[in-house]
């Protein structure tokens, strides 16, 4: 397949990320929409690294999938963090630094 | 955009791409527009299990396990976890307001941004690639010799990353029970102490080595 499909097909995917993390309230479906924006950001890497047969682009592609496990268990446990204080996941209500 | 590149690609290959493209693509909207957290986490299971095999199509055979594996398996079964945990349906999933404004301008910047990086000419896919592309062995080579550094640096965050885990979602009561708990030894111990004097007399009296000995040990 030609390049220009898997650079279309990831900047959907980092399109529709990026619509979760803005429009969405729920803290979860936030941080679902940035596992998309870097897997979006991972299909392009592949994709360049396939088109110009260089492998460097793997070994970034796998540095940011350890990148994402790290923001996925941190964003998480600030998750629990905040539901423990304020009994809620949404993005509305976590104001605490507004006052 | 460059379309004339050279396409060699097989009716079974198209075939393979187009379906794995559609059910990524249905399975991300399907992720973003739930209202139930549990069905989104569901589908990003099916995005990143479509990924994977897109991943393959492009001969990113390591990739493509290690997004089965850490992805499909581990961080998927952390956020199904924190699901479980705090279950809470939103009351409003998609509200319009200006934030939403501000998604339709970043779509926008982002669709001139890719127009513009598909006019700078894109490469045209490699017709073929040796056999050992995108192997653990290619990919394990590159990863400790030219690329060492980054992954030390990769495993450090990670590190940082569980200890800052347990340290954000430890309760505060724990801790206050635990700090109430550890006082309490120390003050058994204490009395423990207290309790036989002739302890250290009998050990004091053995010569300078041994009491230094055990004045060192004791400070634990």
């Amino acid at each position: 397949m030609p390049t220009h499909y898997y650079l279309v097909l990831s900047f959907v995917l980092f399109l529709i990320g990026t619509g979760g993390v803005l429009m969405r309230r729920n803290a979860l479906i936030v941080l679902m929409g940035i596992e998309l924006q870097l897997n979006g950001g991972n299909l392009a890497m592949l994709a360049f690294s396939r088109a110009l047969g260089d492998e460097k682009g793997h070994v970034f592609a796998f540095l940011i999938i350890a990148l994402a496990a790290a923001e996925a268990a941190v964003g998480l446990a600030i998750l629990v963090g905040l539901f423990r204080g304020r009994q809620t996941v949404n993005l509305d209500e976590a104001t605490l630094m507004k006052r | 955009m460059n379309v004339d590149a050279p396409m060699n690609a097989s009716g079974a290959e198209q075939v393979v791409f187009w379906l794995l493209a559609a059910m990524t693509v249905f399975f991300a909207v399907f992720t973003v527009t739930r209202k139930n957290p549990v069905t989104a986490v569901m589908s990003l299971v099916g995005t990143f299990f479509s990924l994977a095999g897109i991943y393959a199509t492009l001969s990113a055979h390591f990739l493509a396990i290690l997004q089965v594996l850490v992805y499909a398996g581990a961080i998927m079964v952390l956020f199904i976890f924190v699901v479980m945990i705090l279950n809470r349906e939103e009351v409003s999933p998609v509200p319009l307001r200006f934030v939403s404004g501000f998604a339709v301008l970043a779509a926008i910047y982002l669709l001139v941004k890719f127009v513009h990086v598909a006019d700078a000419g894109v490469p045209p896919m490699a017709p073929s690639v040796p056999e050992t592309f995108g192997t653990v062995g290619n990919i394990g080579d590159l990863l400790f010799r030219d690329f060492l550094f980054p992954f030390e640096a990769i495993s450090l965050l990670l590190l940082v990353a569980i200890v800052g885990g347990v340290v954000v979602s430890r309760t505060h009561q724990k801790e206050v029970d635990a700090t109430v708990a550890a006082a309490a030894r120390k003050e058994a111990h204490d009395r423990q102490l207290a309790d036989y004097p002739a302890h250290d007399a009998l050990e004091g009296g053995e010569g300078d080595e041994g009491h230094d000995a055990h004045a060192h040990g004791g400070g634990h």
